[in-house]
């Protein structure tokens, strides 16, 4: 008899005490691990801090494709999360969605709930690439990366080059240099993304038909037809068979591995790649992308962000809503924002978060971080500022399997990049019929 | 003895309800559903259902990757499911001529089974990790191994990284058959026969029969089905698609590529393939086998 009123009272305690601090309840799902992952939590944990009327629960459900496979298995059985982040390839996807009514976009909801962060607050370039075809904002900038080129200076300084590479003909004349001292002159982790996304932006040229799908649903990749993309790839196999190049497999890790143990003097990767290298490799430098001086006449054009953006998702209460408002008040703010930049190495999304770094000089204490912004934020380009082709997930797998067929030499450059507009063309073929 | 009969008509409903219920949601409504995707296209939320009869089928059909997880498949379960019933089968006969300390060799030799396949997928690639990995700097030396370019060194890999877990299944069901096997027969042979060899294959081998037929069941089934954590945990599909099961690339397509419709066209497909080997297996292996 005791045990059990024993037992009574516990069971009584915890749900008095769950009850007397029952909160509002917001899920959020994200898709980084690691060191990003812990960010997010203490992001959550802040918020939480700051107010005890909501309280968001960070989940992480593994990487980007798992989170958006995640997300979707939980729309699909009723189940969904209030808020949850979806990568660059999956913008499509997302926008799409808005007229079915599973996303919300954020400038609804910032009206609706009076969101004092509004659009006009995010940074031009990244707010494009999260917009819907009529330019206004659906998914909320978050992790903005873009890839950027780490040097090691310890290895340029070794075989005497002062300066890193602005174009790629810079490289091309220096990277013997660097292969006769016994080094890899460059390695890259993400041929779709670095060689082929962000090529096509690098150099200000159309990647898809429909104006980057932003005008029309495209309906073929524009590879084989673009001369200067076919150029470059012919560069890169010549590199690859002298040895100025060297391809590691589709791992991101392994390909970023040889600069980590400074075997190589160039890596192109993510902006918040560094996070992890400071302090592993000694003395490296984060860098503009190189691009072609001869395709773009020496002028530079901004890449693609990388990344990123959280997505309302329909089919929750007004109360959760409201608390999921202040939430991204709260992370739009501008020391949020330069906290997060701080942290992962990404790009600062407000305009907020640029004038708090400028006002306390960050950029002088932390060059690091300055390539991102300045990379994202040039202008001029007369291209749209992202890319609304669906199926994109998949034709990164068609980028992925032709790459490797082209590098050994198993078909021709021009077949590969055939091959890759062939099964691309399917694929989008595929995705218009479902809209 | 007395037979125990129902008097309700029933309850034995009742009772059976608990199993057939499992069945229901967890085997008849998946294959269900999977009919209705493959027949179907859809986006990524299910919004759009539209009804394109062969649409999806077509698609895959239209698909040289679609052919070379066919071929891959075909390749990896017909190599792995010889080497690790080799294997299986040496280790099974040696460990069971062992003297002292046999029940040591057995707990070792069926370790490995316990394993999952995920995780034998990241010790393999400790293994084959051009940095650190030990057979990945052997066979190098060798003959300049690199399984991100070359499909043949990548088969060696999944080979290697497929065999492992499954030789211990293999070497515990041929260890058991040959304790089923009765000693006088044995003996009998021995009187018989000098030749260890020859009498292996001519008494022991034959007599093994049916677990043999049963482990290459197994061995298909795990390389069909089973392998598809260890290539998303080592060779993730390269060089160029050539390491993909037909198991990994529906996946890909409906889970990564978010397209139910393609992806549940090829779980038909792969359907209509076992179906076919196993009324193969059933049909002209097991009539030449003796269960007596």
């Amino acid at each position: 008899m005791k045990k059990i009123l024993s037992v009574l009272t516990i069971l009584f305690t915890f749900s008095f005490t769950s009850h007397s601090y029952s909160k509002t309840e917001i899920h959020w799902w994200y898709g980084n691990s690691g060191f990003l992952g812990d960010v997010i939590i203490e992001i959550a944990n802040r918020f939480n801090a700051s107010q005890d009327e909501y309280t968001v629960i960070p989940t992480g459900k593994g990487s980007y494709e798992d989170n958006m496979a995640a997300t979707i298995a939980a729309f699909r059985a009723g189940d969904q999360p209030h808020y949850s982040q979806v990568y660059d390839a999956g913008a499509a996807i997302m926008v799409a969605q808005v007229k079915n009514g599973v996303v919300i976009g954020f400038e609804d909801m910032a009206e609706k709930y009076g969101i004092k962060v509004d659009a006009d607050n995010y940074i031009p370039g990244i707010k494009n690439f999260y917009a819907d075809s009529d330019g206004k904002m659906i998914g909320v900038p978050f992790n903005s990366s873009t890839c950027l080129m780490y040097a090691n200076m310890d290895i340029l300084k070794e075989v005497g080059i002062e300066s890193v590479p602005k174009t790629y003909e810079e490289f091309e004349a220096m990277a013997p240099k660097i292969k006769a001292a016994g080094y890899i002159p460059l390695v890259q982790s993400h041929s779709p993304w670095i060689w082929t996304e962000n090529f096509f932006s690098r150099h200000n040229l159309l990647m898809t038909d429909g104006n980057n799908g932003y005008d029309a649903v495209p309906t073929k990749t524009l590879f084989a037809e673009t001369d200067a993309f076919v150029y470059h790839w012919k560069k890169v196999k010549e590199w690859y068979e002298k040895g100025l190049y060297a391809y590691k497999g589709r791992a991101w890790g392994d390909n970023q591995a040889p600069f980590i143990a400074g075997e190589a003097a160039f890596w192109f990767g993510s902006a918040a790649s560094f996070g992890g290298m400071k302090g592993v490799v000694p003395n490296f430098t984060v860098n503009h992308i190189p691009y072609w001086d001869s395709v773009t006449g020496g002028k530079e054009y901004p890449t693609f962000i990388g990344g990123a953006a959280n997505w309302i998702l329909n089919g929750h209460t007004e109360e959760e809503y409201k608390g999921l408002a202040k939430f991204i008040e709260f992370m739009g703010s501008p020391e949020m924002d330069l906290y997060y930049h701080n942290m992962t190495g990404y790009s600062a999304v407000t305009k907020g978060g640029i004038e708090l770094a400028e006002t306390i000089n960050f950029y002088r204490a932390s060059p690091y971080h300055k390539a991102v912004g300045e990379q994202l934020s040039l202008e001029g380009s007369t291209i749209p500022g992202g890319y609304r082709a669906g199926n994109w997930p998949q034709i990164r797998e068609v980028i992925y399997e032709n790459v490797e067929p082209m590098l050994n030499g198993k078909i021709s450059i021009e077949k590969g990049l055939k091959n890759m507009d062939k099964g691309a063309a399917k694929l989008l073929k595929q995705f218009a019929k479902t809209l | 003895m007395k037979k125990v009969q129902f008097k309700s008509n029933y309850s034995q409903y009742f009772f059976l309800a608990p199993q057939l219920g499992i069945l229901l949601i967890f085997l008849y409504w998946p294959i269900i559903q999977t009919f209705r995707d493959a027949f179907t296209m859809q986006d990524a939320f299910g919004f759009g259902r539209q009804f394109v009869w062969f649409d999806n089928f077509l698609f895959i059909f239209d698909d040289p990757a679609y052919f070379i997880a066919f071929k891959f498949t075909i390749i990896y379960s017909f190599v792995i499911t010889l080497v690790t019933g080799a294997i299986g089968l040496l280790l099974a006969v040696n460990a069971n001529n062992v003297m002292h300390g046999k029940s040591a060799y057995k707990t070792l030799l069926i370790w490995p089974y316990a394993i999952a396949p995920a995780v034998v997928g990241v010790m393999a690639n400790y293994f084959f990790s051009e940095r650190f990995g030990l057979l990945y700097h052997l066979f190098n030396d060798l003959w300049g191994f690199n399984w991100y370019e070359s499909v043949f060194d990548s088969y060696i890999y999944l080979i290697i990284a497929g065999s492992w877990k499954q030789i211990s299944a293999n070497f515990i069901f041929f260890l058991a058959g040959l304790q089923a096997i009765q000693k006088s027969v044995i003996e009998a042979s021995i009187i018989d026969c000098k030749s260890s060899f020859r009498r292996f294959w001519t008494i022991t081998f034959p007599l093994l029969m049916p677990t043999t037929f049963f482990l290459i069941i197994i061995n298909i089934t795990y390389a069909f089905f089973d392998t598809f954590g260890i290539i998303d945990t080592t060779t993730i599909g390269a060089p160029s698609g050539e390491t993909r099961t037909l198991v990994y690339k529906a996946y890909m397509d409906g889970f990564r590529g978010l397209d139910l419709g393609s992806a549940g066209a090829q779980s038909i497909m792969m359907m209509l393939i076992v179906l076919v080997i196993t009324i193969f297996q059933f049909r002209y292996i097991e009539g030449k086998i003796h269960y007596n």
